[in-house]
């Protein structure tokens, strides 16, 4: 199945894309695809997972929504869903 | 209570009587230090002793207090703030309006930790300070300029450049546009006190700006900061990086992704991803960010100066997301080239671009509905020209512009019934950005906000993260706890944005241990937050005195308590009436007020305020 992802800012700037579809396993977690995130490019290293969570201020939408209110990282992705990952924003 | 008070205070209040040029000081009680801590909670008091309950807030016997905060000036970055204290012509209660800029840390040198002007001046004038004292000059050949200009001619005429640090208002301040704003132009960022009407109430007094020079004095800290400091600042660099990068508008896409920015008055609260994207932080980063600006003592620098050559625009301050959301997505408006101009002209003028455009959105869908006689070609959504005509008109006080310049609340009261129903504030302050119905804490926040409508009394950051952003349970007491971070921030003279970021977004050991180490008390961390309380309480009492605060007044507009959001992901969330009720009971209780929201004599002398409260 396919998934989009949507990058904002800084995560923007590391992945190079603003967004991009990509294909996934049934049963794929909002935690795998950011553990991938993370090897994939060097500049989201360490930034998006932090004690087996999604790290502070980092946030994950799945559909608009926050995915601590589904399970999280443990969030099993559906085919056509749309993942959008903003680093830690201050200010407004 | 303390009887000395610590280094890091100039130990002066200056009090300037616009009529006749007379002025005063006071020493500042060291007890008083101790209790309201600087900047909000001096200005606080300041309103609450010297302006009687019905005062008129455009009339002479309003005051406006000018205050700093303690760590101002020392190693500790991002806390050499201003503030601004006031009785609101928006909401005729207390109001604080911060700003940065140069001109915070010049006023701490002077040893004037607060100063107030009182009355009115015959003709046009501006008041220069500085450490012997404070002069009324003539300002009549100022008459009608911006608020650029006014800083630079103020600068000239002082003749030492920079070093003069100038607060002007614009034409709209001078006309009295209630939502009038002032704006500080220094040598590297532009600080605006937005909110609240202060620019109107320094109007009304006929003072075009404030100018500060120097003085002699400099803060010592009582103990050791620096390792603190130091420290402090790696992870407030690490954690405020998108802010570096973006300024506030790095906020328009991720929150229109959850569905929760404002779009046509609030009729929808998404917009295509395409349309967010051209007035985002991203976009105007690529596509016009010149250079970064900052304010004194603060490595952040997430001021940004945009240059748009098609308008005309070399360097103007970059729009912030508040303002992104009331001049562009509130009106449809995504071009976002008409949208910096109006921005730069709102700043020019004097207005305060979140209550300006909420009005201007306001009166598009009174029009949509044919509820305003006035005839405007551009009073359609989408209607980008619209932008930078109805700013001009609503400056100068034209045609339609002279109902804008009200604010929505008065403008409803003038139009029939129906008009109550598109309004977007509370106690007469349109809402800032952050979803009063998407956001759980914003609807409890703003209801009991003492300054209306406004995103610094309770907190959106948080509930962004996913805390009580959809949720009733808890979230009363969050907000009147975020409240109380707010006032403590602002009696600090601390920067939010830094402060969330890389101090905390609730009060903490952080903020605890650096008031310890720059004034030498031994306050705990439940101390410290009773100085946010007993701010809080103190404004409240104020609003009390005033007849604004109570539980009538503590409401929400009609669309947020009785039209869901229409679609998109936050879709079906708004704050019904009794889910509102509901929440005030838990939240009354949690304050130690009464049922109508008035705090208890029992909670007065808790926060050690009753000599104040006797005084509003
Ligand atoms: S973060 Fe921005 S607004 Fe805050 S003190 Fe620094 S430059 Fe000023």
């Amino acid at each position: 199945m396919e998934v989009e992802l949507r990058y904002f800012g800084t995560v923007r700037e590391a992945v190079g894309e603003s967004t991009e579809r990509r294909s996934v396993e049934a049963g794929t977690t909002v935690g795998s695809v950011l553990s991938d995130l993370e090897e994939e490019h060097s500049g989201l290293e360490g930034l998006l997972l932090e004690d087996g969570g999604v790290a502070g201020g980092v946030t994950v939408l799945r559909n608009g929504t926050h995915v601590t209110h589904f399970e999280g990282v443990e969030t099993v992705l559906e085919g056509d869903d749309r993942l959008s990952i903003t680093p830690p924003v201050t200010g407004g | 209570m303390a009887n000395e008070l610590p280094s890091v205070y100039g130990g002066e209040a200056l009090r300037i009587h616009l009529g006749d040029g007379a002025t005063e000081t006071e020493a500042i009680d060291p007890g008083d230090a101790r209790r309201f801590l600087g900047g909000n909670g001096f200005a606080a008091k300041q309103i609450a002793e010297h302006v009687p309950p019905e005062a008129d807030p455009l009339g002479p016997e309003n005051v406006l207090a000018m205050a700093v905060g303690p760590m101002n000036g020392t190693p500790f970055q991002s806390t050499s703030r201003g503030v601004l204290g006031f009785v609101s012509p928006m909401t005729n209660g207390f109001f604080d309006s911060t700003f940065g800029g140069t001109l915070p840390r010049a006023q701490k040198t002077t040893g004037f930790e607060v100063i107030t002007l009182h009355g009115a001046a015959e003709e046009l004038s501006y008041v220069y300070i500085d450490g012997d004292g404070a002069e009324i000059k003539p300002a009549g050949d100022l008459a009608g300029l911006d608020t650029y200009e006014t800083c630079e001619a103020i600068r000239e005429a002082e003749g030492e450049g920079y070093d003069t640090h100038v607060l002007a208002i614009g034409p709209a301040g001078e006309n009295e546009v209630r939502f009038a704003c002032s704006l500080h132009d220094s040598e590297i960022r532009e600080g605006v006190a937005g909110r609240g009407g202060n620019g109107a109430v320094l109007g009304s007094k006929n003072v075009k700006a404030i100018a500060v020079s120097e003085g002699s004095f400099e803060p010592e800290p009582e103990g050791d900061l620096r390792g603190r400091a130091v420290q402090q600042m790696g992870r407030l660099m690490e954690d405020t990086e998108m802010l570096q990068e973006y300024g506030t508008a790095g906020l328009v896409n991720p929150i229109n992704e959850m569905g929760k920015l404002g779009q046509r008055n609030m009729q929808t609260e998404q917009t295509d991803p395409e349309n967010a994207e051209a007035v985002s932080g991203e976009t105007l980063k690529t596509e016009y960010v010149t250079e970064d600006t900052t304010c004194a003592n603060c490595a952040v620098k997430c001021g940004k100066h945009v240059t748009v050559e098609s308008e005309g625009i070399t360097d103007a301050k970059i729009p912030e997301f508040e303002s992104l959301f009331g001049t562009a997505t509130l009106q449809e408006v995504y071009e976002i080239e008409r949208v910096i101009a109006a921005n730069d002209l709102c700043d020019r003028l004097g207005m305060d671009t979140i209550s300006w455009g909420v009005t201007v959105a306001f009166a598009r869908e009174c029009s949509e509905k044919g509820l305003l006689s006035e005839e405007s070609p551009h009073l359609s959504f989408g209607d980008a020209d619209g932008l930078v005509e109805l700013a001009e008109k609503t400056a100068h006080r034209e045609g339609v512009g002279d109902r804008i310049a009200e604010g929505s609340f008065r403008m409803a009261e003038s139009l029939e019934a129906e008009a109550e129903k598109y309004l977007y504030g509370a106690k007469g302050l349109e809402f800032a950005a952050h979803s009063a119905r998407g956001l759980k804490g914003m609807s409890i926040g703003y209801a009991t906000g003492t300054r209306g409508g406004s995103h610094h009394d309770t907190r959106p950051t948080l509930q962004y993260d996913g805390n009580h952003d959809e949720t009733t349970e808890g979230t009363p007491e969050f907000a009147a706890r975020s409240q109380h971070f707010t006032a403590l921030g602002d009696s600090l003279t601390q920067c939010r944005f830094v402060s969330e970021g890389g101090w905390g977004p609730r009060i903490n050991e952080n903020y605890t241990e650096a008031i310890n180490l720059a004034t030498g008390w031994d306050l705990s961390v439940e101390e410290v937050e009773r100085i946010g309380e007993r701010v809080y309480n103190l404004e409240r009492l104020i609003n009390v005195s005033r007849g604004v605060a109570d539980r009538e007044a503590d409401t929400l507009p009609h669309r947020v308590m009785n039209e869901p959001i229409s679609e998109g992901p936050a879709e079906g969330m708004y704050c019904p009436p009794e889910e509102l009720e509901s929440m005030l009971d838990e939240y009354y209780a949690a304050r130690g007020w009464n049922d109508n929201g008035h705090p208890t004599t029992d909670t007065v002398e808790r926060l050690d305020i009753e000599d104040v409260a006797e005084t509003v």
